[in-house]
């Protein structure tokens, strides 16, 4: 009837997870670059096993009953009392013993590794505000603002302070640690601490509208040096003013350019924009075309994002695009 | 089952569907009271000023006195069922029509503050006043449904009695005594500003 | 059955004549027999289940490969959120309470028919109303799109200004009358409607399943319409539950959702248990082990999923001691699953099990149901559950769960039953043939989503970028989706075809044991000549009491041929206290949920005054319907 156990086409499969603890792309749970989530991953492998074991258990016992199919009794010669005693055993006794010890482990001990950072025991404090569909980040104690894309130092305590400007978003670097929600009134606080120098991406994880699915968040961990330099450029003003366009065609409405009459909070601050590499919330590369088409048609490239097509004309497209590139 | 005579209908000793279905439907509204009430105190929970400045606290005699005569058509409900029970249809129906006005005044006048309040401290105004109008306001709802119950009961008590009809009332009045009590919840959480 | 003697021939005429119902539509629109509308149910949802199926079959499309230009992300929440909202509130749980429990609890217990049968066939059309309530939001392209749960503050009018999200608010609470009114039907039904002798501890465990789904039913509800209710009067009366400024809260949205979100998914998979305890002692051809424990953890279950609701809250920073108590609780509601999981397979094993479809799709039940509860123990592990909330690990868990333990029963039950109600068989070898191919496409379709969801793929993306090693696993979840809906088109193509040509089954072809099998395939309108007396759980192997009943039927005794009759039982011991009139069929039911239908298409369209209009006549007719009531009932 049943030449293969219906269950043995599984069991390779479960083999796949062990696979994924090495490879895809920078955002693997199981792939730590910090003390928090090398505790995650812990847990992971952990219950896993547990689970792989319980599996394996009843899969084992729905293959015995197809093999022992025309006998009436269980495996060591036991009846009715032995089978209820069975079900006892197996079904509270060993199952409480199992989740009593995961408990502890887990949700007593394992969860002071992953909890928020308490006030004052971070060197570095970083706000970070969801809005519809973009990250706005503000370095406490410095006139430093950027978007999407966080630079820290690496082998530092980092709190990140989540706000946000509209609905529920859900800021999360599976890399280096579990996600806090955004909610409106509230300022959760989440430890980033990473290990190694790197990017780690993360994307946003709740549900905020048509482009919740690019709405990308980059961490550039960077050695201590590297980090202060970066930050001393990006808290500085911009000398110069922008082109006639920038306020005509209404990007100063929108936009804050520090050291400038550009003053708009609705968008990103694009006072040290070039230093970017992506824009749109890691929807593009930040390169000279990819910039100009965004200009011509932000909504073509990430249709219901919250700035408007603006009816550029080629001219105006490649002045802005010029004076976006100057802003290092 | 005979219907002679007897000063009384074999109504069986296990309870009526009807009465369990009853039953089952005030577990269901409880449940809904008991969110409610979560809901109030959860909000009032999250904010500094309850209820906000500028908006005065409810009133206690009024609404107190209303929802005493409110718990007393349960005495009167009571009576109506042991003289159906009993077979005084007209005992019935007299105590029922005492009930009947008692809650139909107690909710003319509740509406009536409920508008008035309505107006004073728009809902629009504040979680403090779409809590506590919404809490009154399904409350109300629930007394309305016993005002048509107790109706429907006159009217069928006018011409004569059944054992259906005596369910009917055992159920109704069932209902009532449970509105009763979660009015007077309600009527307490909505006077808990005044405490603390 | 032997030849009837004259007496007997002229009670079963007579009971004929009166339980018959209208022929033809009219007699369907005004049926009040459990059992039309328990294939009224099923036929109804499996439409909404083909709707759902085709919604999911359109994401997985757009998801195979990454940045797919196939649907764009407006059209695409649309799908996600109707997939969800459809599948769980216009599918699972209307067919196994509505279709399965209506069809089969009175059958089981012995009863002709349901407690309260018009308000049974009011049930079903006031759910058939909510379902074309909800998806006429599609003719006008605004279906709800904020996912099923419709987190706040992104379903305020603010964020999501069109009808979508009053779509979903309105068409929930309209789903959760009908829902409500269902499950006191189906306890008052369970409590006072069990034939003589049928003790709780010889009820079967289906009815024991049902009756823990139907509570859960009732006390969770409230809290789902309490929230829409808010909602709509923040969005369309300018009330303030939900926003900050105001004093409001985004979370008491989520804490009322979840409040009922977690019972609602036992809801889900109650009755699919209930399938499993009736399917297993008929294959594997004996009682279930350790009867009172199942029945005890199918109550246990329901009873502490009141208790677990903020799992679903753990990534929104609100303090870790109370996180842990959650999490305790979530560990302690595994163990009534652990009981229930090991007496099936002790069963299996004790038993000689023959493995027809229906048990080979309780194989498949017990291999996904233990494989999504152990995804859900590693979400009882909080910090765990932090770093995969929302992400495609929490997809596949109750996609494993939902598919596994809630449609895989169904599936199987479905096969089961399916002689008893065409009185005809289904083909064994294409059933065979489509429960693999159906286990393959679940195992294909949902388990990649776990490994994905690890390598950080969040929910509800409508697409998703080249380069971050998503696209295999996606491609490999749509070859699933597509092998998964091959085999359930098997499965509708054995019982279409089966129903005119199959091999005639007689009344009882797998030697079932509870009551449906102790009466005729398809049973007649009234289910018994003569109401059973039960001495055990299993009342249809015990021979000599159903030769009795042959014996009683002679002597008239229960039979009950003079009127529209069934006998009600006392609550605590089932002994007979009296018997009582069921109301004929009646136009009322359609008539109100009517009257329902345009008051919430009316609510929706902001003309309240004509709304209450519709209200106060779905009342009248309430009353009307209870005018000429019945001597005693
Ligand atoms: C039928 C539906 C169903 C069922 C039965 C369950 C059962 C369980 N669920 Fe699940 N769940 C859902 C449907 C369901 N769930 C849905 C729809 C969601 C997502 C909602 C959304 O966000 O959209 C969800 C999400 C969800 C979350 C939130 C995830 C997140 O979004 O962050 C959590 C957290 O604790 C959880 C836990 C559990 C647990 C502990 C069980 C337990 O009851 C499971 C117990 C069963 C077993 C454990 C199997 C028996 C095992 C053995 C016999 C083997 C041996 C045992 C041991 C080794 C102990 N579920
Ligand atoms: C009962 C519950 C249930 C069921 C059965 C399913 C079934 C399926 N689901 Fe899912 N799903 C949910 C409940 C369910 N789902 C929920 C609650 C969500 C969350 C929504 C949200 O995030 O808000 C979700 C989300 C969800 C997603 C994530 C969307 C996102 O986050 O962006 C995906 C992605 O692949 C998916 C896929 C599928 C697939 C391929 C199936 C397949 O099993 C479907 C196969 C079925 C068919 C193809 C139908 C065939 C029907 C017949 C053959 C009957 C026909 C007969 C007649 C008409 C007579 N589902
Ligand atoms: C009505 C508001 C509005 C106007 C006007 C506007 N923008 Fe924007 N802009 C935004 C928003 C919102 C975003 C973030 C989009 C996203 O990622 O979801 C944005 C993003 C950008 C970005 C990408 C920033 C980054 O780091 O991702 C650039 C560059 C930009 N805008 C330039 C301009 C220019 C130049 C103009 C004038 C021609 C302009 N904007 C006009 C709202 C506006
Ligand atoms: Cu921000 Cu999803
Ligand atoms: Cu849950």
């Amino acid at each position: 009837m049943t030449p293969l156990s219906r269950h043995g086409r599984l069991l390779p499969a479960l083999g796949l997870v062990v696979l994924l603890a090495g490879c895809g792309g920078n955002e693997n749970t199981l792939d730590p670059h910090s003390r928090a989530e090398g505790k995650i991953t812990q847990i992971f492998w952990v219950v896993f096993g547990f689970s792989a074991f319980g599996f394996g258990v009843v899969v084992f016992l729905l293959f015995l009953g197809w093999w022992r199919r025309s006998k009436e009794t269980l495996p060591f010669g036991g009846g009715e009392k032995a089978a209820t005693g069975l079900v006892v055993g197996a079904g509270v006794a060993l199952p409480i013993v199992l989740l009593v010890a995961l408990f502890v482990y887990a949700d007593l001990f394992a969860m002071k590794a992953t909890g928020a950072p308490p006030r004052g025991s971070a060197q570095l404090t970083i706000d970070v505000t969801g809005h519809q569909f973009w990250w706005e980040v503000r370095y406490e104690g410095t006139s430093a603002v950027t978007a999407n894309e966080i630079h820290v130092p690496t082998n530092t305590r980092v709190a990140i302070v989540t706000h946000t400007a509209d609905v529920i978003h859900s800021f999360w670097i599976p890399e280096l640690n579990r996600k806090m929600d955004m909610i409106p009134g509230q300022s959760n606080r989440v430890l980033i601490d990473a290990t190694k120098p790197g990017v780690y991406a993360g994307h946003c994880a709740e549900f905020c509208g048509l482009q919740h699915a690019h709405m990308v968040v980059l961490v550039f961990a960077q050695p201590r040096a590297a980090f202060d330099r970066w930050l001393a450029r990006e808290s500085k003003p911009v000398s110069g003013s922008p082109p006639p366009e920038f306020t005509t065609k209404g990007c100063a409405d929108c936009h804050q350019v520090r050291g400038t009459q550009a003053k708009g909070h609705v968008g990103p601050d694009l006072t040290h924009f070039a230093s970017r590499t992506t824009l749109g919330a890691a929807r593009l590369t930040n390169t000279r075309t990819n910039v100009a088409e965004w200009l011509r048609d932000p909504q073509g490239v990430k249709p219901g994002n919250k700035m408007p097509d603006l009816g550029l004309s080629n001219a105006d497209v490649q002045t802005l695009t010029s004076y976006l590139e100057s802003l290092r | 089952m005979t219907t002679s005579a007897a000063t009384t209908y074999d109504l069986g000793h296990a309870r009526p569907n009807g009465w369990w279905a009853m039953v089952l439907f005030v577990a269901g509204e409880t449940t809904l009271f008991l969110m409610l009430f979560a809901t109030y105190f959860y909000l009032r929970l999250q904010s500094r000023h309850w209820p906000p400045p500028g908006v005065d606290k409810p009133a206690v005699l009024v609404p107190s006195l209303l929802t005493a005569a409110l718990v007393a058509t349960s005495f009167a409900m009571q009576r109506a069922w042991r003289n159906g029970r009993l077979l005084n249809r007209v005992a019935a129906l007299r105590w029922l029509a005492l009930a009947g006005i008692v809650q139909g005044g107690y909710l003319i006048w509740q509406v009536h503050d409920f508008v008035d309040a309505c107006h004073k401290e728009p809902p629009s105004h504040s979680a403090y006043s779409s809590i506590h109008l919404t809490m009154l306001a399904i409350d109300h709802l629930h007394v309305f449904l016993g005002i048509l119950l107790t109706a429907w009961l006159l009217m069928r008590f006018a011409t004569r009695i059944t054992p259906y009809r005596l369910r009917t009332l055992q159920a109704t009045a069932f209902y009532w005594h449970a509105v009763n009590v979660i009015t007077v919840v309600v009527l307490l959480v909505d006077l808990s500003p005044h405490v603390g | 059955m032997a030849v009837a003697s004259p007496p007997v021939r002229r009670r079963i005429d007579r009971l004929e004549r009166i339980w018959a119902e209208r022929p033809g539509v009219l007699g369907w629109l005004t049926t009040v027999d459990h059992k039309r509308i328990g294939l009224l149910y099923f036929w109804t949802t499996l439409v909404f289940f083909a709707a759902g199926g085709a919604e999911a079959l359109a994401m997985r499309t757009q998801l195979s490969q990454p940045e797919e230009k196939a649907i764009g992300p407006a059209t695409y929440d649309q799908l996600m959120t109707m997939h969800g909202v459809t599948m769980i509130f216009f599918f699972i749980i209307p067919m196994t309470t509505g279709a399965f429990g209506n069809y089969l609890v009175p059958l089981m217990i012995g009863a002709r028919d349901m407690a309260f049968p018009r308000v049974n066939a009011l049930s079903y059309w006031i759910f058939l109303g909510s379902g074309i309530f909800i998806y006429s939001s599609f003719l006008i392209h605004s279906a709800p799109d904020a996912g099923w749960f419709d987190y706040v503050p992104l379903a305020l009018k603010r964020y999501d200004g069109g009808l979508n999200i009053d779509f979903y608010a309105l068409g929930l609470i309209f789903n959760a009358v009908s829902s409500t009114v269902a499950s006191v039907n189906m306890i008052v039904t369970i409590f006072r409607l069990r034939a003589p002798g049928m003790s709780w501890n010889r009820m079967p465990l289906f009815c024991f399943a049902m009756l823990a789904a139907s509570l859960s039913l009732l006390l969770a509800l409230p809290a789902l319409v309490l929230d829409c209710v808010f909602l709509e009067l923040q969005r369309k009366v300018g009330f303030h539950f939900f926003d900050v400024a105001h004093g409001g809260s985004p979370l008491l949205w989520q804490h009322l959702f979840w409040f009922f979100g977690h019972p609602e998914v036992y809801i889900i998979v109650l009755p699919a248990f209930g399938i499993a305890t009736s399917i297993i002692p008929t294959f594997a051809r004996r009682k279930m082990v350790a009867f009172p424990l199942v029945a005890m953890a199918e109550l246990l279950v329901a009873f502490i999923g009141f208790g677990v609701w903020a799992h679903h809250m753990f990534a929104t920073g609100i303090s870790s001691s109370v996180l842990v108590l959650f999490g305790a609780a979530s560990m302690m509601v595994v163990i009534p699953s652990t009981i229930q999981v090991y007496a099936w397979l002790v069963t299996v094993n004790l038993g000689t099990p023959i493995f027809r479809a229906p048990l080979l799709f309780i194989g498949g039940f017990i291999t996904f149901f233990v494989l999504g509860g152990l995804s859900g123990i590693m979400f009882a592990a909080i910090p765990l559950d932090q770093a995969t909330t929302d992400t495609y690990f929490v997809v596949a868990h109750f996609h494993f769960i939902i598919f596994g333990a809630a449609v895989f029963p169904l599936l199987g039950g479905i096969y089961y039953w399916f002689p008893k109600v065409t009185g005809r068989m289904y083909d064994e070898r294409l059933a065979i043939a489509s429960f693999w191919v159906t286990f393959v496409g679940t195992a294909l379709t949902f388990f990649p989503m776990h490994i994905v969801g690890l390598l950080g793929m969040t929910r509800r993306v409508y697409t998703y970028q080249h380069g971050l090693g998503w696209g295999i696993y996606n491609l490999l979840e749509t070859i699933g989706g597509y092998i998964l809906a091959a085999g359930l088109l098997m499965i509708a193509g054995n019982i279409a075809w089966s129903m005119r040509r199959g091999i005639p089954s007689g009344r009882d072809p797998f030697n079932g044991g509870t009551l449906e099998w102790a009466t005729s395939s398809p049973p007649p309108h009234y289910n018994f000549a003569v109401i059973p007396t039960v001495r055990s759980a299993y009342p249809n192997w015990d021979e000599e009491d159903r030769e009795n009943d042959l014996l009683r039927l002679e002597d008239d005794e229960l039979v009950l041929s003079t009127g529209h009759e069934t006998p009600l039982s006392t609550v605590n011991d089932a002994a007979l206290d009296r018997v009582a009139e069921m109301p004929p069929e009646s136009p009322w039911p359609i008539v109100v949920a009517f009257a329902v239908s345009i008051a919430f298409a009316l609510v929706l369209t902001t003309h309240y005054v004509a709304a209450a209009a519709f209200f106060a006549a779905a009342v009248a007719a309430v009353g009307a319907w209870n005018l000429n009531e019945p001597e005693e009932a």
